[in-house]
């Protein structure tokens, strides 16, 4: 989680709905307003500095914050657990690389899953890799029967109903972005091209040359994924791409898209 | 073959657009589509996603879906379909219909925007306050009798529709019914209000459909069970107005396009075959003139 002030402030400046960070398992940094059984298990003792302070588990939900992305990007809180997320009103994000980890946080109470990708890298391969693992395991559930989807449920350790329910739609029961390395106008395309709904994009504009005008760039990209025309007049003179990691040469230790169980 | 002229027969297939910059379209598509099946055999519908102002033009009705207005609105601008959007409720009144972000951009006023504002399509004679129940956090669900639901196979017209409220706007203010055409003055003098520029109406009959006062379709009371906890929610009046409509623009707070209840959609699409009817009759008139 960064500091709040800075998250308030972002608040504050824009009108468009902001989302948050917090770390894997650090079911703390989102507790904005979760139900209150949950929180106190036993009666608060009645000390007055806790009716005047904000208490220092509400954060993220506290601030008012429109989304959380549980993200494998901060160091993870929890070595097995991922924030239970089911009693928290505000919407949560949580990263996938296949159908297995995006149905298991389906379950844990997400609301949006997207590619976990490679986070800071400007190298697509990953999400594309993610999302096509995705693609490729939901054609299969499809064309299973019964039998074959209970037992490709507990191969990829999810809840049976929830995959027969995936089977039957084609696609994730909830939306699905693309995130981790998308660079260009033509990697968000891509990856809408590939099915996602929407593209996440970080380090891609924020360390690139010219940050506002590759936003513009992308933003137009996502809408008009399918327009060969658009797309290759916003890809032109776009400034400095950032400096891109080949995602191929990265030690093991340092992929995040490890993170996350 | 006999070849029949368009304008005399009755309207065969119409083509209803869904705005498709961003948001819920999707959605919205696919509940049309449950809506059409709904509905008796003709006309037949056609039902396109539209990003460019060629798709449109090829529009008899369309949908602004919910989504987020500033986004919106700055991709309509980025794609120049913003001029085209407005020619097609405003100086053509096409019928349109917006939800949520939809309604803030058919608003001929918008307020709580911030630096730069944002831009309107504009079209009702309302003014909308944005966020109006607060944050994502402040969003609800409210099952509400809507006086105007047509049935469908599975639902009565009678039972409730569950309405989807996120970062909700609300009609605030009703604005006299624009006679003069032009932008509504005083709107423009408030602080950290935008209004949406003025247009001519094209022809005697859209001139009429814009004139049109506007009717007040809901109401949330601020009684509500999901609103008692809502610390945000300034209480102005005893009741919200959560869907209006002028003529053939018809603008609502919620997002129906979240539920799988294609009541309204059933509704809309019957408006949009009369005004589809009325124009063809306004256009057969003035050709036999």
């Amino acid at each position: 989680m960064s500091d709040p002030k800075m998250i308030k402030e972002i608040m504050d400046t824009v009108t468009i709905p902001v989302m948050a960070k917090a770390r894997i398992g650090h079911f703390v940094e989102c507790q904005v307003r979760p139900f209150p059984h949950l929180l106190f298990p036993l009666p608060l003792p009645p000390n007055p500095a806790t009716l005047t302070n904000p208490l220092p588990h509400q954060i993220l939900e506290a601030l008012g914050v429109d989304y959380i992305d549980e993200s494998e990007v901060l160091t993870p809180a929890d070595a097995i657990h991922h924030v239970s997320k089911h009693p928290f009103r505000i919407p949560f994000v949580c990263g996938c690389r296949g159908l297995g980890e995006a149905l298991r946080r389906i379950a844990e109470g997400a609301a949006m899953i997207r590619t976990k990708g490679e986070a800071g890298t400007g190298d697509v391969i990953e999400a594309v890799r993610h999302m096509r693992t995705v693609n490729t395991e939901i054609a299969r559930a499809k064309n299973m029967s019964e039998e074959e989807l209970r037992v490709y449920a507990k191969d990829l350790q999810v809840d049976y109903v929830l995959l027969k329910e995936t089977a039957k739609l084609g696609r994730l029961p909830v939306v699905n972005f693309a995130a981790g390395g998308v660079a260009t106008p033509a990697d968000a395309a891509l990856m809408m091209q590939l099915g996602c709904d929407g593209v996440f994009v970080g380090s891609g504009i924020f360390k690139s040359g010219d940050a506002a005008k590759r936003a513009k760039a992308i933003v137009q990209a996502v809408t008009h994924f399918n327009d060969h025309k658009v797309l290759m007049e916003v890809s032109m003179d776009l400034g400095e791409a950032m400096v891109g990691i080949n995602c191929g040469t990265m030690a093991e230790e340092e992929r995040l898209a490890k993170r996350g169980w | 073959m006999t070849v029949t002229s368009p304008a005399t027969s009755p309207a065969t297939c119409i083509t209803v657009g869904v705005l498709a910059l961003q948001g819920a379209f999707s959605e919205h598509v696919q509940l049309l589509r449950a809506a059409a099946a709904n509905t008796s055999s003709a006309p037949t519908f056609r039902f396109m996603e539209v990003r460019t102002p060629e798709q449109l033009q090829q529009c008899d009705g369309l949908i602004i879906p919910g989504g987020e207005s500033t986004t919106m609105s700055l991709v309509a601008a980025r794609s120049n379909i913003l001029g085209p959007l407005r020619e097609f409720v405003k100086v053509k009144r096409r019928p349109t219909w917006g939800t949520c972000a939809g309604l803030i951009l058919l608003a001929e006023s918008a307020n709580r925007t911030k630096k730069g504002g944002q831009d309107l399509i504009g079209g009702l004679d309302v003014r909308v306050n944005r966020n109006h129940f607060g944050r994502q956090t402040e969003s609800f669900q409210a099952n509400l009798h809507l006086p105007f639901l047509e049935s469908t196979k599975e639902t009565s017209k009678n039972d409730p529709y569950r309405c989807v409220f996120i970062r909700a706007p609300v009609v605030e203010k009703i604005l006299p019914s624009n006679k003069a055409l032009g932008i509504q003055e005083g709107e423009n003098e408030r602080a950290d209000t935008v209004v949406a520029p003025s247009k001519t109406p094209v022809d005697e009959l859209a001139k009429q459909e814009l004139e049109r006062e506007v009717e007040i379709m809901a109401t949330l009371s601020t009684n509500a069970e999901p609103l008692q906890e809502n610390q945000k929610h300034a209480h102005a009046g005893a009741e919200d107005i959560i869907a209006v409509r002028q003529g053939n623009v018809f603008g609502c707070s919620f997002h129906p396009e979240l539920t799988d209840d294609a009541r309204i959609h059933v509704w809309w699409l019957g408006e949009v075959v009369k005004a589809v009817e009325r124009r063809q009759q306004f256009e057969l008139a003035h050709r036999t003139k």
